[in-house]
């Protein structure tokens, strides 16, 4: 059939752009429409999709990620949605399939003891899995278009008058966050400027903007501030499985300044951040830019002699954090592996 | 199926197989008790169980055993609370609990493949006493190709250390053996701290060979990684806060209990690790955090 053909090829043409553009790096794409991409193309590849049972469709989709997450392993928040899929497949076929809703899907000792037999094989095709699957992506895109906002609403309960707050780099979460705090009170910020894309500036800009007090001063000044900074709230690129955190280079530096002065260390992120990722040997999510920032090509002859690194991502330790604020409100990092219990299936950690 | 005849089924299981677990021993013991049992009511066989776990545990008092014959009564009164009538629920009992020994047989697989990734290609691991898990974890990794060299204690008053050091050499790892009281000095080598455990408490903290909880605060002191590797039958509901809080029929070898005089006299066999010095556990369940093992143990026990 000409049409099905048509729209598969166009399909794969899709896949095939969104790879290119993923690996291709250029600019630092926002997460949130990193997400809403991969969203998107996964709810046409359920819909176009030559398959009729749920066990096709999640080998089809775990195909499709797989090869997603190859061109660009930092970009987790790709993996992620694939899981979420994963997960919403085996929910609703879960649903269809008349299994009570409260049972238990993951691995626990209770079931281990209880269970009877065979797992499930996912093997009976439902007709109305695919509509079913497709309204639950929608409610994912509607529930991802909201994050920044929920995140934001929350801001009254942590920011009291004339605090100063610590950040660091841009984040658009935390801009949303301090922009919603700064219409009913007044506090000074501090921006270190993140070397050496220097991002700090434009956040700086644009709070300023708002009328925030900002001051934009450099990482090496970070310590010698941090004792008169009351709280500090940062973004984050991934949360890792044990509460840790892949943020900007120089977020480490920052958290122990912040532990060492007792300085409460919060961090905003949306919950399609969290990645079922241990750090481990993998260390896939390191990504190595042009040293052309740290140290510039002009210099040739000192370049011959010396290794330049430009490493984009900081490794956080889950002890240096106090608190996560995401679009499902506040977490310590010790509770991260509940939510991840209840947005992910332990079968999908592996892709 | 006579006191005698149970103790002689456990001890025949932990002698024709060096490596299966006392737990999972125990529990194959309790199931041949169950389907020898003559009872014909729920309440019977529960209390014949109870008598058959204390017979247990007079043999072999550790945690293992005692956290097996736990989970073995609960899985019995689960099971009861779904059929109501006896010889059916006889039926489902004896064919889960194949199953669950069947599962549980595979679970040293399924931890050996979630840990391995985390050790580094040129990794100096340091472990303490005799562990089959950890064993089995380091074989894998040695099938992944990966090269590393591991450090063992000694492992006093049985010189454990010395077993597990023969096992490894056996795998061509390159492996030293180290005075338990070297443990301070060495620990700057070393790169990360890998241990097996007895018995996992409420709290995510760990029940082992005595001289785990010093291994522990300097691996904390240091800065190094604290991993232990434990299968889930031996979650324990116990929430001990300090050393004293461990009963004493765990830490005394059962003879001791039974001939000692004075227990202050006696060396204990185990200790208590807390979990803030614990980075992680390994179980079939999946890589937990130690405040995630709390969680687990309630969805089975409440």
């Amino acid at each position: 059939m000409p049409g099905a053909a048509e729209r598969s090829s166009e399909l794969s043409e899709q896949i095939e752009a969104f790879v290119a553009r993923l690996r291709g790096g250029g600019e630092r794409p926002r997460s949130e429409d990193t997400a809403r991409q991969t969203l998107s193309l996964l709810r046409k590849i359920i819909g176009h999709g030559r398959w009729s049972r749920a066990g096709e469709l999640m080998d089809l989709i775990r195909t499709e990620g797989r090869r997603m997450t190859a061109a660009q392993p930092s970009e987790t928040t790709v993996g992620n949605m694939v899981r979420r899929v994963l997960k919403v497949i085996r929910e609703e076929y879960g649903r269809l399939h008349g299994r009570s809703e409260e049972s238990d899907q993951q691995e626990s000792l209770h079931k281990l003891l209880t269970s009877g037999g065979l797992s499930e094989d996912f093997s009976t095709p439902y007709p109305p899995l695919r509509a079913n699957v497709i309204e639950a992506i929608n409610e994912l895109l509607i529930e991802l278009e909201g994050t920044t906002d929920n995140i934001a609403m929350q801001a009254l309960e942590h920011i009291h008058s004339n605090e100063v707050i610590m950040t660091i780099g841009y984040s658009r979460t935390v801009e949303a966050f301090l922009k919603e705090a700064a219409r009913k009170r007044k506090f000074q910020v501090i921006v270190a400027e993140c070397a050496p894309f220097c991002q700090g500036h434009e956040m700086a800009v644009r709070l300023s903007k708002e009328n925030i007090e900002t001051t934009v001063m450099s990482d090496a000044a970070i310590f010698a501030v941090m004792s008169r900074v009351n709280k500090v709230i940062i973004g984050t690129k991934t949360i890792l499985a044990n509460g840790a955190l892949i943020a900007v280079s120089g977020t480490h530096t920052l958290a122990l300044a912040a532990k060492h002065h007792s300085t409460p260390l919060i961090v905003c992120a949306p919950m399609f951040k969290l990645s079922p990722q241990f750090p481990n040997e993998e260390d896939s999510f390191h990504k190595f830019v042009s040293p052309q920032e740290v140290l510039p090509f002009t210099e040739g002859e000192i370049l011959a002699k010396i290794n330049v690194h430009c490493p984009v991502f900081d490794y956080v330790p889950p002890e240096l954090i106090t608190l996560f604020i995401s679009n499902i409100g506040g977490n310590a990092p010790s509770y991260i592996y509940r939510l991840m219990s209840e947005l992910y299936h332990p079968d999908d950690y592996e892709l | 199926m006579s006191a005698d005849d149970l103790i002689e089924t456990f001890r025949a299981q932990l002698r024709d197989d060096p490596d299966v677990a006392s737990a999972v021993a125990a529990i194959r013991a309790l199931l041949g008790f169950l389907k020898q049992d003559r009872g014909e009511t729920i309440q019977g066989l529960r209390s014949s169980l109870l008598d058959a776990i204390d017979t247990l545990s007079r043999v072999d008092s550790s945690v293992a055993v005692s956290s097996g014959g736990e989970l073995f009564l609960r899985f019995i009164s689960l099971t009861s609370l779904e059929y109501s009538d006896y010889s059916k629920c006889k039926e489902i009992m004896i064919e889960r609990g194949e199953i669950f020994l069947r599962k549980v047989s595979l679970s040293r697989n399924k931890i050996a493949k979630l840990c391995h990734p985390f050790i580094r290609d040129g990794a100096r691991i340091l472990t303490h006493a005799y562990s089959r898990v950890v064993l089995r974890v380091l074989e894998a990794a040695v099938e992944a190709k990966k090269r590393f060299s591991v450090y063992v204690t000694e492992s006093q008053p049985d010189q454990a250390g010395q077993k597990m050091a023969k096992a490894l050499r056996k795998l061509n790892i390159p492996v030293t053996v180290i005075l338990d009281a070297a443990v301070g000095y060495i620990m700057e080598k070393v790169d990360l701290v890998l241990v097996g455990a007895e018995g996992v408490v409420e709290s995510g903290g760990i029940i082992n060979k005595i001289g785990t909880n010093q291994i522990a605060v300097c691996a904390k002191a240091q800065n190094k990684p604290f991993y232990v590797v434990a299968e889930s039958f031996k979650f324990v509901r116990l929430f001990p806060l300090n050393q004293q809080d461990v009963p004493d029929k765990f830490k005394y070898k059962a003879d001791t209990l039974k001939t000692s005089q004075n227990l202050t006299e006696e060396h204990p066999w185990i200790d208590y690790t807390s979990p803030s010095l614990i980075t992680l556990l390994f179980t079939d369940l999946g890589v937990l955090t130690p405040s995630a093992v709390s969680d687990e143990l309630i969805k089975l026990y409440l």
